[in-house]
């Protein structure tokens, strides 16, 4: 097994009348055990100016980019690796038909997966402008 | 306007052949803007029950004017096997088992009759307590009825 730690740290020393802090650190585990997850697409890197739905990740099929198929189960980061420029180019990050949230030039993200056919992971940017992403994903 | 930064740190020695290990910070701003910070904060601590899809982020009017909101939640329960299911509009997002945690933004824009923005969370196997915070730049507020 494989140990591979995720922490997040939100901080902010005037969003509220005191600091406001808060860290966590996730072990990457397999669902439901102890055990380490053991597979990753590797941290890839895509830069695109299509402003259509974009498949980052078929869940149920093999040929989704990377060629990682059938994942039942997974941990994905994202980022958006573009300036944040005006403040309004973002990318729609989805699942299946469902808008989860847009990321805006310098934001990233991080979430579980539960895979399966039609929960594919799509991204539709805003602008025409290139947008480059990084992303990795961990799953069983 | 508020400052709140979002380091992520990941790290693996033995995932790969070579250790990998990234870290980025970005700071939360409202949308349309190109320095200028969120500055409302909800934070929760909540015992969510099995058996109910419960609204954990319910879906706002405000919330949607402006697309940039930023979500943290986590599962605090400690026994691995525990685990709550994070889903929006009945599309199911993961599963947060215990201690795990997840960050994503929040744009708020499902519309129509069936449709909703809410993050909603339903525990399976045991109650889980759920810390979730929320940055926004406003929600809508309920006007007293008594």
């Amino acid at each position: 097994m494989a140990t591979t730690n995720a922490t997040i740290t939100l901080s902010s020393a005037d969003i509220a009348d005191n600091s406001f802090s808060v860290s966590n650190t996730a072990t990457l585990t397999k669902a439901g055990s102890a055990t380490g997850i053991t597979k990753t697409t590797g941290l890839s890197r895509i830069e695109t100016s299509a402003t259509t739905n974009i498949v980052l990740f078929d869940m149920g099929e093999s040929t989704g980019v990377g060629g990682v198929g059938n994942i039942t189960k997974g941990k994905l980061y994202i980022k958006n690796l573009n300036d944040r420029g005006d403040g309004t180019k973002f990318v729609a990050v989805l699942l299946g038909t469902v808008n989860i949230g847009n990321l805006y030039g310098g934001d990233w993200a991080f979430f579980p997966l539960d895979g399966g056919a039609g929960n594919d992971i799509e991204i539709t940017p805003s602008s025409t402008t290139d947008t480059t992403l990084e992303y990795i994903m961990f799953y069983e | 306007m508020a400052t709140t930064t979002a380091t992520f740190t990941l790290s693996s020695s033995d995932i790969l052949s070579q250790a990998i290990s990234l870290s980025t910070t970005s700071t939360l701003y409202k949308h349309d803007t190109t320095a200028e910070g969120l500055e409302q904060l909800n934070y929760h601590r909540a015992l969510i029950p099995t058996g109910t899809n419960f609204d954990l982020i319910p879906e706002s009017a405000a919330l949607n004017a402006n697309p940039a909101n930023y979500a943290y939640i986590i599962n605090k329960n400690t026994d691995v096997t525990d685990y709550a299911v994070i889903s929006i509009n009945s599309e199911v997002i993961g599963s947060l088992y215990g201690g795990d945690w997840m960050f994503i933004p929040w744009s708020c824009t499902e519309t129509g009759a069936t449709a909703d923005s809410s993050i909603e969370v339903q525990a399976t196997t045991h109650d889980c307590v759920i810390e979730y915070a929320l940055f926004h730049s406003g929600e809508t507020l309920l006007t007293s009825s008594d």
